[in-house]
């Protein structure tokens, strides 16, 4: 069932639950609520400074999920975009310190990680191979492809002009909420009004049907990853100009973080439902999470344990709100 | 996961023992290019050596063939090991057990995980993808939590013998392995439940329509993952004499390699156990012959990643499997 | 209806299991910071100057069993680290790299995993045994996980020294230490009472609550406070792996979580150290928020030539795996044995034996502005 983001409210359903008809409402509805209890607790949280750096250190991930959760609607999964997005952020810093013009240095990871993952989506569309193998095997050849040749040598000699993250346009808007929020807004108007990104949903909604309807399901599989791709390469110029060093190692974990954004923003793993709004309040809300765990004192013990309750809080009332409109209640 | 073109994919059909076949011809390729290469790598010492440090992962790939085969998926059995490591460790030491109960609270700590995520995945029908992903977080964080980042060593020696020990010349976590394996490969192949597995797999619905327990099938090889990693973990603890939350971190996707290199479709309905062997071997065999080669670290990734898509590529492609892209 | 009953109990149960959570982290009562191991510690004398030299203690190092002879002859040596990849097991590297260089008969290969986890260690190590070394030098990411494998090294006939994180004493013939734990830990603290305050309030960014190294530091840094400055005020500590990125963000947070409380950030690893700087510089509390740490001289030179860091507490890694290989050559070569009291290091002179099987490499090093431009690693 493709269930878009404006067509969700059905005469006759009332009262209060009609806030939380959707996915994305809820979050932006737990990300407020989560703001205000834990100002509560401690006032610091809600300063100006503190809610900026969260959504600031942690836009590159709603980005990347941008692209995870296109790929997720068309049915597929990919788990190489934590080692791609190492690998492009070397590159690019690699670049700088070389002396190559800032352009450039900017717009080489989106054309790489473009080729890097349309070649995978095209070896999963045409070569039929699924997307979790050849995904989990790439994964492995970036990263070991990454140290070996690099090093593991930092890059620490980075001009000042390589720091996009650090920009801010017309002195008040950073660049890296800047580019979440048109990127998100870009990417949620084409999906839902283009053919080509009405295409993805039909893609995973039944691959057959798309097709007997005049969609292609192989050559929007590969246009999804070349998207995704791109927004890899986006994610990985916020990741890395964040800092003034480059670590040429895979950052750990990414790729569940950004599988989880996408999924706990509502991307159905079942393909053809979902929305990109959804995946960046996810990414938000989780980097809310964790900082708001620090504020409050969780014992640092316990940290994650507290965050895969969340995680797992947030997607069985995903599912029992789902399950409830089906039925119709 | 994307609708499939209308195949019919039988439990054993003929060409699906054809892709277990020309997978254990590329291992055994592979295997004399690689001893050509070193001389101590086709010695017995080392093989066994191997066998003895593949069978963690080997132990978890048995009912993750089993869920796979379903059209599920086990992305928490890493996290699992941790937790049951843990708690082998916390109930010897902080609560006082004697050592071969906590041995068996840690493995039944292990089934109630992973009956966790069935419950979860059959009563409230949360996707096992998702499901296994939040759990992956839940137990290592579980994990972390009751140890407080404390070890526990100074285990008696009989402990040891799980891990480090032999028996008849062959280490002894090795045998386990082999039974698991004899008794994951009957049940696979031989028993209505195993039937039921890929009746499942093949089509969720139909299998319901026919009257075949499937929730309770799916819980049951839950359960059975959650079992298999207590069991890895008592291997792994026995094997390097202490506890670490962070053990058995990144072992699912060795787990998965495994699996689908062996043959078994990630969308269901297909696979043998003798596949998952064929390529539980292949991957622990190169990094290892890769490795006395003198082939690095970086560089061994790098191949075992290759070699996980072109296999891929080369079985399916030889068989012109059908399947609609998506 | 049943659904949205489930729904609001599972709702209900996350919250008690949240507020539970907060409850117990407040009520464990903060006399031993976070992040330390429960191993006893010894903390250093309060006043400046070396402490007095301990009590001799007998070689507690293995033995190797049937090992050639190989008196200077050739010999192959393989370093396995923690993981490959970071700044500072470069640097061990090419400190390797330099002795063999100098030595001229040996040939030293750095491998290792490229995530800091023990299991695949292990099998690193498992290889070159079958592979066939003369030598292995390790840095452990489990001091007691990783003994049986080095045993089955010593029972092959293969040479085994620590450097860095060291394993059971039975397990490896001699372990180069950088520096005592006390030594670090006294010099990380006086630094941070004397650029912070002596009553202000610190936290700590560290990799992991399971890192030895790192816990055995945090142990001995909280007993030589409690000795010798007492109203310093520790207030956290994070993990933040050994990533850059990571480190950034907890160390953000702290700042926006504590503001005027906070006076001070220790980094851990080097990793942490230079990602606290930074978030330090981001918040504009260059010179007001002390940033103390352990890290290499080249990630730090931009904060500590713009003041915002005075000083970075570290050995030479170049130096510990240049000593390394050399006390490694002086083993084989049968010049190094049991009960010896000292060993000749190339360049380094000679250097001491303590704790029965142990080398020490000196005293930390504190990079400041004046001396971080001669360093390059």
């Amino acid at each position: 069932m493709s269930t878009m983001v404006l067509s969700r409210l059905r005469p006759g359903e009332g009262g209060a639950f009609r806030l939380f008809a959707s996915q994305e409402a809820l979050l932006a509805f737990a990300i407020i609520g989560i703001a205000i209890l834990v100002g509560l607790y401690n006032p610091r949280f809600l300063a100006t400074r503190n809610l900026a750096d969260i959504v600031l250190g942690n836009a590159y991930i709603a980005v990347a999920a941008i692209g995870m959760s296109m790929v997720i609607v068309s049915g597929n999964i990919d788990i190489s975009v934590g080692s791609l997005i190492g690998v492009l952020a070397t590159i690019s810093g690699s670049l700088a310190v070389a002396g190559v013009p800032i352009i450039l240095v900017w717009l080489t990871p989106l054309v790489v990680g473009l080729l890097v993952m349309m070649l995978q989506g095209a070896v999963i569309a045409y070569l039929r191979i699924p997307a979790i193998v050849v995904t989990l095997g790439m994964l492995s050849i970036l990263k070991g492809g990454l140290i070996s040749v690099t090093g593991g040598r930092w890059i620490t000699d980075l001009p000042q002009s390589f720091h996009l993250a650090d920009i801010e346009l017309f002195g008040i808007l950073p660049m890296p909420v800047l580019i979440m929020v048109a990127a998100t807004i870009l990417a949620a108007l084409w999906m839902r009004y283009s053919a080509s990104g009405r295409a993805i949903y039909a893609t995973g909604g039944n691959a057959e049907a798309a097709r007997l309807c005049g969609v292609s399901p192989r050559r929007t599989v590969v246009m999804v990853f070349a998207l995704h791709g791109l927004f890899a390469g986006i994610a990985a110029l916020l990741f890395a100009t964040q800092l003034k060093v480059i670590q040429s190692t895979v950052p750990p974990n990414l790729e569940l973080t950004v599988i989880t954004a996408a999924v706990v923003g509502g991307v159905s793993i079942l393909g053809g439902v979902g929305t990109v709004v959804g995946s960046t309040l996810a990414a938000v809300l989780i980097a809310e999470i964790a900082s708001a765990l620090v504020f409050i004192n969780v014992s640092p013990y316990w940290i994650h344990a507290v965050q895969g309750i969340l995680i797992l809080v947030t997607v069985v009332a995903d599912i029992l709100r789902r399950r409830r409109r089906q039925v119709g209640g | 996961m994307a609708v499939l073109a209308p195949e019919v994919r039988s439990a054993a059909p003929r060409w699906l023992i054809r892709h277990e076949t020309l997978l254990a011809a590329i291992l055994v390729a592979a295997l004399a290019i690689l001893g050509l290469f070193n001389e101590r790598f086709l010695t017995i010492d080392n093989l066994l050596n191997q066998g003895r440090l593949m069978t963690e992962v080997g132990l978890l790939a048995l009912p993750m063939t089993f869920i796979i085969i379903t059209g599920g998926i086990d992305l928490s059995v890493g996290s699992i090991v941790g937790l049951c490591a843990i708690m082998l460790g916390y109930s010897w030491k902080n609560l006082g057990f004697p050592l071969p109960l906590a041995i068996a609270f840690a493995i039944g700590v292990g089934g109630v995980a992973g009956f966790v995520n069935g419950l979860l995945i059959t009563r409230v029908r949360v996707p096992p993808l998702i499901m296994t992903i939040a759990t992956l977080a839940l137990y290592r964080g579980l994990a972390e939590g009751i140890s407080q980042a404390r070890s526990v060593r100074n285990y008696p020696e009989w402990f040891f013998f799980t891990g480090q020990g032999e028996w008849l010349g062959v280490p002894v976590q090795l045998w386990i392995l082999l039974v698991g394996i004899i008794v994951a490969g009957i049940t696979l192949d031989r028993t209505t439940f195993g039937r039921t597995l890929y009746a499942i797999g093949n089509n969720e619905t139909a299998a319901r329509f026919s009257g075949l327990p499937v929730d309770r099938v799916k819980l049951v090889v839950y359960t059975l993952s959650g079992l298999a990693a207590g069991l890895s973990a008592w291997v792994l603890v026995s094997r390097v004499t202490t506890t670490r939350s962070d053990m058995g971190s990144g072992y699912e996707l060795d787990v998965i390699a495994a699996v689908v290199l062996g043959g078994t479709s990630i969308f269901g309905g297909v696979g043998t156990i003798w596949g998952t062997v064929v390529g539980l071997v292949m991957i622990q065999l190169l990094k290892n012959g890769l490795a006395l080669t003198g082939v690095k670290g970086d560089a061994t990734i790098i191949v075992i990643g290759a070699v996980l898509i072109a296999s891929t590529l080369i079985a399916s492609s030889l068989h012109g499997r059908r399947e609609v892209a998506g | 209806m049943k659904q949205s009953m489930k729904h609001r109990m599972m709702k209900t149960a996350a919250l008690v299991i949240l507020g539970v959570t907060m409850a117990g982290g407040a009520a464990v009562a903060a006399d031993k910071w976070d992040g330390g191991d429960d191993l006893p510690t010894s903390p250093l004398a309060c006043d400046a100057g070396p402490s007095a030299a301990a009590a001799a203690k007998p070689y507690d190092g293995g033995q190797t069993t049937g090992a050639p002879d190989k008196a200077g002859k050739p010999i192959t040596l393989v370093d396995v680290p923690k993981l490959i990849g970071i700044g500072y097991f470069n640097a061990t590297s090419k400190g390797m790299q330099d002795a063999a260089k100098e030595i001229g008969n040996v040939k030293v290969t750095t491998d290792g995993p490229t995530e800091a986890k023990i299991d695949e260690q292990i099998k690193f190590i498992d290889n070159y045994i079958t592979r066939g070394v003369d030598g292995i030098l390790f840095a452990a990411n489990d001091p007691v996980a990783i003994a049986p494998v080095l045993k089955k090294a010593l029972s092959k006939g293969i040479h085994v020294v620590g450097y860095d994180a060291n394993s059971q004493p039975d397990a490896r013939q001699w372990f180069i230490n950088q520096a005592e734990f006390n030594g670090i830990a006294k010099a990380m603290v006086d630094a941070m009472a004397k650029e912070a305050g002596e009553d202000k309030g610190f936290a700590i960014v560290t990799s992991t609550f399971t890192t030895p190294n790192q816990a055995r530091w945090i142990a001995e840094m909280s007993a030589y406070a409690a000795k010798c400055h007492p109203k310093l005020k520790w207030l956290e500590t994070v993990e933040a792996q050994e990533d850059n990125v990571l480190s950034f963000s907890q160390a953000t947070t702290l700042i926006n979580k504590y503001g005027d409380k906070l006076s001070g950030l220790f980094g851990m690893t080097s990793v942490a150290t230079p990602a606290s700087a930074e978030a330090v510089t981001k918040a504009g509390l260059c010179g007001k928020l002390a940033v103390v740490g352990l890290a290499t001289p080249n990630a730090m030179k931009p904060y500590v030539n713009a003041g915002c860091v005075k000083s970075v507490v570290l050995w030479n890694p170049v130096d510990l795996g240049y000593a390394a290989t050399y006390v490694m050559r002086a083993v084989v070569d049968g010049k190094l044995k049991p009960g010896a009291t000292s060993v000749d290091a190339g360049k380094l002179g000679k250097l001491n034996v303590i704790n029965g099987s142990e080398i020490l490499l000196g005293s930390p090093f504190i990079f400041t502005k004046d001396n971080i431009k001669d360093f390059d690693f």
